[in-house]
């Protein structure tokens, strides 16, 4: 069994800040690292090794050359190998451009059995680009996953965490898993691990060695185009009402406000 | 009771009001008085204040001490309660003086690389507030997200970086104190030296609020270090830990932290945050080891040198955590450690907090466990280790009453810090005397020494009443 992982690196920041005139996140002067529920995919394809064997597990990323550090955060947790696509031609890639261009470098990778993704990126917070790849690839999308229960015989069996509770879903291989967070806990690398991801080669692969055309690449082949930039208002308005005269005086203003809006109705108050 | 102190009568406390405002004095409400009445060293360890009063400036404190000194009533000034030694707690009633509402971070100085704060600055705000400007405020007491600075004073905090930075008195350049009097005095200021007469701010820093209370901080800022990293190394022999520590701090690595949770400790912390430890079953202690620098290369290089070292004097494995969530995890693990073993045992005793040399560890953990084995308890030993600073934690067999465990308690930490003496050390590294160790305090001090802190404590404050009971003491009250 051949297992891929798909890492993005984001900025290492609670506060990401956006420039207004060009839409897109401000990233310098931030700090990055792996996309921090990558971690969960990464720790997912090295337990499947572990359960169920598997030859090779390859981290690909797409992103510019100080990406590799995020590919090294994989192979120090278990990853075997490290390929990076990184090019000026990716650069302004929206999903659907990430997806064909990662999808792209998977292929050259030869064919891979799983194909594992976090669930979204902290940064671009869409969760498209890891199924888009499996359509891409004609692999099985299985999206949201949060427990792989069983792989063999040319098929899948996972678990999908769904609005309301879980969804057990079978499916023929090859697949390609989005996972959430409560799939595992990363585990933390061991120096070992560390020492050896720090003085590995990172292969870098760019758009000449890829087989899609220029016009479907980065910005020119993004249809997705951002039109304005706004920031929610809160218009919540909250209100802090004192038991100083008493508690019975507080709760009555609490129901009194709470049937002036018709969510509870008005009768003997025990 | 003391008969030399007088009781809140209902005129004082119009005075009270009078001065700071009626929203700031809480009396006469006896679950609002609680809440003060204790803090982290324990339930076991409580006395009710007569009236709480929340002061919002120097003036207030002034007013309070004035009308205390006039009436002969006790203060007990009190940060956000996090200490563990008892210090806070109102042993003779009277008023505790509440630092909450003073929480301003009032400047902060590149020039001169200082911030101004006031007491109840929440010592992690302080430390956000110089990160965004650039600066590092190096006090990180494991209680960081809530002890407020002015605690952090009264205690000579320690925490999780001394070995690279000192103890709390090392960041504090000024203090603004309200003596009883209510007079205000100003010691220090934006400067890094002075040879300029007997410090009285260092007296005050580490005085546990029984000389004067502190109004106003200015603290040192250090430049912030660019990147941190974290390794934690598991050993299946606490005795080759720290062995392997000594070896890490002299190798001249930039060494920030160097943590130790023995096995139970490191079994109370992954079970509370429902998150097992790498190599749990197999290991008797763990190394939490910062290395901090700006080169991303140097800073890989020292991790690398710090965990082979590791690794070359007996540790079974060595782990790396490098990221905001990993560091998080394994931080929070540390700094959850005390809430871990609270909820197991509300009665356990987090009085524990003996520094001996860093030669004298070995031995002294030896006593620790030897300790509490001859008397049958539970122990769980961490500490800052490179400072040599232990903090063994004891829980209450079943079967033992609340007082006679307390009895247990006093008992086994008495002899831990007899043994700490004779090591070389002393009975408290970083939490202060409070009145939890007042005993061993008094017998472990000599009369010369003991009557010269009792000038310093008239001299300070001649009728006795800042937090009365504690140091330098005339004996535990309770």
């Amino acid at each position: 069994m051949r297992v891929a992982v798909l890492v993005k690196q984001v900025p290492a920041t609670e506060d990401v800040r956006i420039d207004d005139a060009t839409g897109t996140m401000i990233r310098e002067g931030v700090e990055a690292e792996l996309n921090p529920l990558d971690l969960h995919a990464v720790e997912e394809a090295v337990r499947l090794r572990e359960r169920f064997g598997a030859s090779e597990i390859v981290a690909l990323s797409m992103g510019p050359p100080r990406a590799a550090k995020a590919l090294r955060s994989a192979l120090a947790m278990g990853c075997d190998r490290g390929v990076l696509l990184s090019d000026a031609k990716f650069a302004g890639s929206d999903t659907l451009a990430t997806a064909r261009t990662l999808a792209s470098g998977l292929r050259r990778e030869g064919a891979f059995d799983l194909v594992l993704s976090g669930e979204r990126a902290t940064d671009g917070e869409t969760g498209q680009v890891g199924p888009a790849v499996g359509r891409i690839l004609g692999m099985s999308p299985l999206a949201f996953v949060s427990a792989v229960e069983s792989v063999g015989d040319g098929r899948i069996v996972v678990r999908r965490a769904v609005e309301g509770g879980h969804e057990r879903v079978e499916a023929p291989l090859p697949a390609m898993l989005s996972v959430v967070k409560e799939i595992n806990v990363p585990r933390l690398c061991t120096l070992g691990g560390r020492m050896r991801a720090r003085r590995a080669e990172i292969p870098v692969v760019g758009a000449a060695e890829l087989d899609i055309s220029d016009d479907r690449l980065g910005l020119a082949g993004s249809p997705t185009r951002v039109v304005r930039v706004s920031y929610p208002h809160v218009v919540r308005k909250g209100r802090v009402l004192s038991a100083k005269d008493g508690l019975d005086a507080a709760l009555d203003e609490i129901l009194g406000v709470l049937e002036s809006r018709g969510i509870a109705r008005g009768g003997e108050r025990a | 009771m003391s008969e030399r102190f007088n009781r809140i009568t209902p005129e004082i406390l119009a005075e009270l009001r009078e001065a700071v405002g009626a929203g700031n004095v809480v009396a006469e409400d006896a679950d609002a008085l609680e809440s003060y009445a204790s803090d982290e060293a324990g339930i076991m360890y409580t006395s009710m204040p007569e009236a709480v009063v929340k002061v919002e400036s120097t003036e207030h404190v002034s007013a309070v001490m004035r009308i205390a000194t006039r009436h002969c009533v006790p203060v007990t000034p009190r940060g956000a309660g996090s200490g563990l030694a008892g210090a806070a707690v109102p042993l003779r009633g009277g008023i505790v003086l509440s630092m909450e509402r003073m929480n301003r971070i009032l400047e902060i100085d590149p020039v001169n690389r200082v911030a101004v704060v006031e007491p109840g600055v929440v010592t992690n705000d302080l430390c956000k507030a110089a990160a965004a400007r650039g600066f590092l405020y190096a006090g990180y007491p494991m209680s960081t997200e809530t002890s407020f600075i002015a605690g952090n004073v009264a205690t000579n905090a320690g925490g999780g970086r001394v070995i690279r930075y000192g103890s709390t008195r090392r960041h504090i350049l000024g203090l603004e104190v309200v003596l009883p009097s209510g007079s205000v005095l100003d010691l220090g200021g934006r400067i890094r030296k002075e040879t300029w007469g007997y410090s009285l701010m260092h007296l005050v820093i580490g005085s546990e609020g029984t000389l004067g209370v502190v109004t106003r901080v200015t603290v040192n800022l250090e430049p912030l270090p660019g990147r941190t990293i974290n390794l934690l190394a598991a050993f299946a022999e606490l005795d080759s830990a720290v062995a392997a520590v000594a070896k890490v701090v002299r190798a001249g690595l930039p060494v920030v932290s160097c943590e130790l949770l023995d096995r139970v400790s490191a079994d109370m912390a992954a079970s509370h945050a429902n998150a097992p430890l790498p190599c749990q079953d197999s290991t008797d202690a763990y190394l939490l080891v910062q290395l901090e620098g700006d080169s991303e290369e140097r800073l890989d290089d020292d991790c690398e040198r710090a965990g082979t070292l590791c690794l070359d004097n007996g540790a079974t494995e060595v782990f790396v955590a490098e990221s905001r969530t990993e560091s998080a995890a394994v931080w929070g693990l540390r700094q959850n450690i005390t809430e871990a073993m609270r909820a197991r045992d509300p009665y356990c005793s987090l009085s524990g907090d003996i520094v001996v040399p860093l030669s004298a560890v070995p031995e002294m953990v030896g006593e620790i466990r030897r300790a509490a084995s001859e008397r049958g308890i539970v122990v769980a030993i961490l500490g800052h280790v490179a400072d040599g600073n232990l903090h063994p934690t004891v829980f209450k067999p079943e079967g033992m009453t609340p007082e006679e465990w307390t009895d247990c308690a006093e008992a086994y930490y008495d002899d831990l810090t007899a043994a700490a003496l004779r090591l070389g050390g002393a009975g408290s590294g970083e939490h202060g005397v409070g009145y939890v160790k007042m005993p061993i305090f008094l017998r472990s001090k000599s009369p010369e020494e003991l009557e010269i802190m009792r000038g310093i404590k008239r001299a300070f404050d001649p009728m006795g009443i800042l937090n009365p009971g504690k140091m330098p003491g005339e004996g535990p009250v309770l």
